[in-house]
């Protein structure tokens, strides 16, 4: 008998919280970093007699997200009432929505086993409010085993965008590139900053088995994924799972199941899932959104990172890893195109901007928008290098100069004493005279032919270099002292 | 009958409601002739008819992203005998 | 002639002149109320003190010095507020509705907050945590409902206008039995933010008082757009001013064909036949309009939706936030369980699980979805009646305010009784509850409807029927 094989067969669900400064529904602050309880009112509260009202901005985000996941806009969508008591939900329901959502399809392009450029369908994108935050203590602090939970409605109606892929991811792998390539698309788009950090994308997977034998699983929904490790680890976890159920014959239950991070297994939630038919938010008329609106945007959108990414490969001879790099934040790409619009070599340039740029960054725990060596700037600097008008080693001490002391190209070149364009010509001359005179010894043993391996020329050559502070083309030093010894 | 009583019951724990016998007896007559009462859409072909939630064809209206403040939460915390600090406190969710 | 006696428009000149002094109108509404309230208990909350310090400051706004009473479901700041039921406990509202704002802008004088049936649900004001209210007309027998303390106030003289709400009848239904005025605007026409939601698609703020002038002075005030409420108007502003010489003559009114086999008490029969005279007198054309999907459907669409809505609205009420609450329960569920269990009375609780269970998933497209397109087919009817007709008189009520405690057993029955009202608020209509007279003691109402936004054109009409039957006087109030 033939070995059994299996597939998997992934769906995402991806919540992020969209960028807006108030909330959806009412005018309070998103900041949920504020002391707890602080950003609420009668409407997020959802206090008796209040109605909501509908955010523009966060609408317009809607739009943005969508068509960052090339999806297309709805002209006309609904508001839905989403039922559960929860004391973190304070209408008893949530407004979403999740029935006649704001986008239609779109998709999201990764790679899959074989290398291949791969579609994952999205199939929509919806707008919905977020809930609060609770925090489970016990009595002695511990988080297990907690007799109370504490609410804190900051969260409570800020934003979220709920993004619904097709099943079509079929590996953790996968699922973590279409997660990262998704959220840079949304950044770029500027809908959200997507802080991973700060809980603004959380992730649920569907994840089901297709056998070999013609078996298919049941779909189990895996919850509570804050990261993209963790997301990765639950699929990886959740597949080896149901295919050793499955080899052994047995069934996997369709459920809900709680991913813990700390354990690192998925386990099954009791908590009972109604699904529940929502009813029409009565509170909330239809959302039209007009073509032309949709038109604005499409204007305001970006060039998307993966497009952005392939073209430097293709017309700037870019190394695909390297555009990988360039791409992954927006701002640092445009820093890296403003360099080339000012004239650098652009494969010089993105190589300045991943290793100095970047590491200083890095150090600093800089943002690119904190670095302070603008575009034009750096991109003097790379081509006064690539002229040989200053050397490499002579190029990177004077960008640290630069960035350490917020100066310009020229004052960095004065203070470290560097001679623009080298030490060439007479002077050079002049500085292998010097070093002749003082070294009369070792030119006696070249000019007697005792040096056969050029040994003392090198150590001459060296000299020269030092005493030129390596501005000096090693080639020209090379020359100019075989002249001078041979004269 | 519908609904047998212990349907009704479900439902009535699902909105968080728990009935004594006399009540769960009157739910089970209501809702079962309500029920009934419903039986007249059948009479209807509604395939084709769109469904009705607002009064006219309104538009939601948009209001603008500018961060107001609400004067009082003090006065909304106060109305909550679980708040703790400047949280609110609840007995443990054991559901999870 | 006490004081109190006048109806608004009046005692807005007579305050206005000064000839007398807010303190005076209160002081001669409050003993009214003292007089009558132990015999028709329309308060829950009285609000003297509020009053008081209202009085103390200068009051402007052409309703300056005017008392008032609002429905328990509206929000007042600071005030408690109810909604009849036992689970808001004494929750203070930490804003105010926007019509009780508009109102308190123009210098209305709170005397309270009036009783109303637990969250809008019944039409007998007897479902309340605290207690019935008593029709002023006759003390044992309902006021109607839900907003049935806001008519017995106006009826009584406790005060010369009142606020309601209505979601299917709640206005009209009250007004027609304690014998005041009763407008149940066009949905949209007044904002509903802080009115305590039961129905939202359903629901409408909308006036009690004694003359249809007076109605068209607190319409001037509450009708305007309110960016908190997003299915409020945003167009154009509607004009109520009063007008002395209205006319309909050429206006078409129609009767709807499909009610007339239904029985109607002698009484509600009759004025039928007097306000289709008064009106034929005035030049009206009477003609008929078919409404075979309201008459047999609308009942059966209302309750669907209201409850559907209901229950989403009442999610809310989990004893965290506001409200009575437990403070003993081992966990999350069942202190829900238990606050819920507790704070609602039994005709909402019903109504929850028949909501709850129509939007099930199993059974939401059979019943919520068919009944939202039941309700295309009402509003599409609707539509088309007023195509051919521009008003339609019909019946508030089949039958004269029942004796307390004798309302039908049968929730279907009683619900049946609402077929004259409902279909208005299922269209999103306006609709005029106006007196007609008195049939042995107790008055007798009908209903004007007309299309959207024909909220002032009804009105009129108003005015012109008030003409021929006179106003309604205040009722005894059971003072012996
Ligand atoms: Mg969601
Ligand atoms: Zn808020």
């Amino acid at each position: 008998m033939a070995e059994l094989t299996f597939t998997p067969v992934i769906g995402i669900e991806i919540h992020i919280r969209l960028k807006s400064d108030s909330k959806l529904f009412c005018s309070c602050s998103t900041d949920t970093d504020a002391a707890p309880n602080t950003n609420i009112c009668p409407v997020c509260m959802g206090l008796p007699g209040t109605l909501p009202r509908l955010n523009h901005k966060v609408v317009e985000q809607g739009i943005l997200a969508g068509l960052a996941l090339n999806c297309g806009i709805r002209p006309k969508s609904l508001f839905f009432r989403k039922s559960y008591f929860y004391p973190d939900l304070p209408k008893g329901h949530q407004v979403s929505q999740c029935d006649l959502p704001i986008t239609t399809s779109g998709y999201i392009e990764v790679h899959d086993a074989e290398g291949n450029l791969k579609k994952i369908r999205v199939h929509h994108l919806h707008l919905e409010e977020d809930v609060g935050s609770l925090h489970h203590s016990a009595s002695d602090g511990r988080l297990e085993g907690a007799d109370t939970s504490y609410v804190d409605y900051n969260r409570c109606g800020t934003p979220l965008a709920e993004i619904v892929s097709e099943p079509d991811v079929a590996s953790a792998a996968e699922a973590v590139e279409y997660v990262m390539n998704l959220r840079r698309r949304v950044i770029y788009s500027g809908a959200s900053d997507v802080e991973l950090e700060k809980g603004m994308m959380r992730f649920d997977a569907n994840v089901s088995m297709k056998c070999s034998d013609g078996r298919w699983g049941h779909k189990v929904e895996v919850k509570n994924m804050n990261s993209f490790k963790a997301l990765e680890r639950a699929i990886e976890f959740e597949i080896k799972r149901q295919k050793k159920l499955m080899l052994n014959g047995e069934d996997v239950i369709q459920e809900t199941r709680h991913w813990n991070d700390a354990k690192g297994i998925t386990s099954s939630s009791r908590v009972k899932e109604n699904y529940r038919k929502f009813i029409v938010e009565p509170d909330l008329p239809p959302l039209h959104v007009t073509q032309e609106w949709i038109d604005r945007m499409k204007a305001k959108m970006p060039e998307m990172p993966d497009v952005k990414a392939r073209r430097y490969v293709s017309e700037m001879k870019i190394p695909p890893e390297v555009a990988d790099v360039l791409t992954d934040d927006k701002n640092l790409a445009a820093y890296f195109e403003a360099c080339v619009a000012a004239g650098a070599n652009p494969v010089r340039a993105s190589h300045w901007v991943r290793t100095e740029v970047l590491r200083v960054m890095n150090e600093k725990q800089w943002k690119i928008a904190d670095f302070n060596i603008k575009p034009e700037v750096l991109a003097s600097l790379v081509a006064r290098v690539d002229e040989g008008k200053i050397s490499t080693t002579q190029g990177k001490e004077v960008f640290d100069y630069m960035t350490a002391n917020n100066s310009g190209v020229d004052e960095a070149i004065k203070k470290l004493g560097i001679t623009e364009g080298g030490v060439a010509g007479n002077a050079l001359n002049d500085v292998i005279q010097t070093v002749l005179k003082n070294n009369p010894d070792v030119l006696e043993e070249i000019k007697s032919g005792k040096d056969t391996k050029g040994k003392k020329l090198k150590f001459l050559q060296g000299l020269v270099m030092k005493e030129t502070k390596g501005q000096a083309k090693p080639q020209e030093v090379a020359e100019a002292i075989e002249k001078a010894v041979r004269n | 009958m519908k609904l047998s009583s212990e349907e009704v019951n479900s439902i009535a724990l699902e909105s968080r409601l728990l009935l004594n016998e006399a009540e769960l007896a009157g739910a089970v007559r209501y809702i079962n002739n309500f029920l009934d009462m419903l039986d007249r859409f059948k009479e209807l072909d509604l395939k084709d008819v769109e469904p009705f939630s607002f009064a006219e064809a309104l538009e939601c209206p948009l209001r603008d992203d500018t961060v107001i403040a609400f004067p009082d939460n003090e006065a909304i915390l106060h109305e909550s005998e679980h708040v703790d600090g400047s949280y609110f406190k609840v007995p443990r969710i054991m559901e999870e | 002639m006490e004081l109190y006696e006048y109806n608004l428009h009046e005692l807005v000149e007579k305050l206005k002149s000064k000839e007398i002094s807010p303190s005076e109108i209160f002081e001669s509404c409050k003993k009214r109320i003292d007089d009558c309230e132990e015999n028709i208990h329309a308060f829950i909350t009285r609000t003297e003190d509020f009053a008081k310090a209202q009085l103390s400051k200068e009051l402007t706004g052409i309703f300056a010095g005017v008392p008032t009473v609002l429905k328990d479901n509206l929000c007042t700041k600071g005030i408690r507020t109810t909604a009849a039921s036992k689970i808001l406990g004494n929750w203070r509202p930490p804003y105010d509705a926007t019509a009780w704002k508009d109102l308190r802008s123009a210098g209305a004088i709170l005397m309270g907050k009036v009783n109303m049936d637990e969250f809008a649900m019944g039409n007998t004001c007897g479902n309340s945590a605290f207690g019935p209210t008593h029709n002023p007309n006759d003390i044992s027998r309902v006021p109607g409902g839900s907003s049935g303390g806001s008519a017995a106030a106006v009826s009584a003289g406790y005060v010369s206008f009142s606020l309601g709400s209505d979601t299917g009848g709640s206005i009209r239904q009250p007004a027609s039995y304690c014998g005041v005025y009763g407008l149940k605007p066009t949905y949209g026409m007044v904002s509903r933010y802080g009115l305590i939601s039961y129905g939202s698609s359903l629901d409408q703020i909308g006036p009690f008082a004694r003359t249809v002038r007076d109605l068209q002075l607190v319409m001037s005030v509450i009708s305007n757009y309110d960016p908190m409420d997003s299915s409020c108007f945003r167009e154009k502003a509607h004009d109520f001013t009063h007008n002395e010489n209205p006319s309909i003559k050429g206006k078409k009114i129609a009767l709807v064909k499909e009610f007339q086999g239904f029985t109607l008490d002698a009484p509600i029969a009759d004025a039928m036949n007097k306000i289709k005279k008064i009106l034929e007198d005035e030049g009206a054309i009477i003609t008929e309009v078919s409404l075979p999907v309201v008459s047999r459907y609308a009942v059966a669409c209302y309750y669907a939706l209201a409850m559907s809505e209901a229950h989403t609205n009442l999610e809310r009420y989990d004893g965290v936030r506001l409200g009575y609450t437990v403070k003993d329960a081992a966990g999350i569920k069942e202190m829900f369980e238990r606050v819920r269990s507790y704070g609602f009375g039994p005709e909402v609780k019903s109504r929850i699980i028949a909501g709850t269970c129509l939007t099930e998933p199993t059974r939401c497209e059979e019943y919520y979805v068919a009944a939202t397109k039941v309700r295309t087919l009402i509003a599409q009817e609707f539509s088309r009646a007023f195509g051919e007709t521009d008003f339609i008189l019909q019946p508030v009520t089949p039958s004269m305010p029942p004796k307390i405690g004798e309302a039908d057993e049968d929730a279907m029955k009683g619900y049946e009784a609402d077929l004259y009202t409902l279909p208005v608020n299922l269209a999103g209509l306006p609709g005029l509850s106006f007196f007609t007279g008195y049939a042995d003691k107790l008055p007798v109402g009908l209903q004007l409807i007309g299309p959207r936004w024909s909220d002032p054109e009804l009105l009129h009409a108003g005015v012109i029927i008030e003409r021929h039957t006179g106003s309604p006087k205040i009722a005894n109030g059971g003072v012996k």
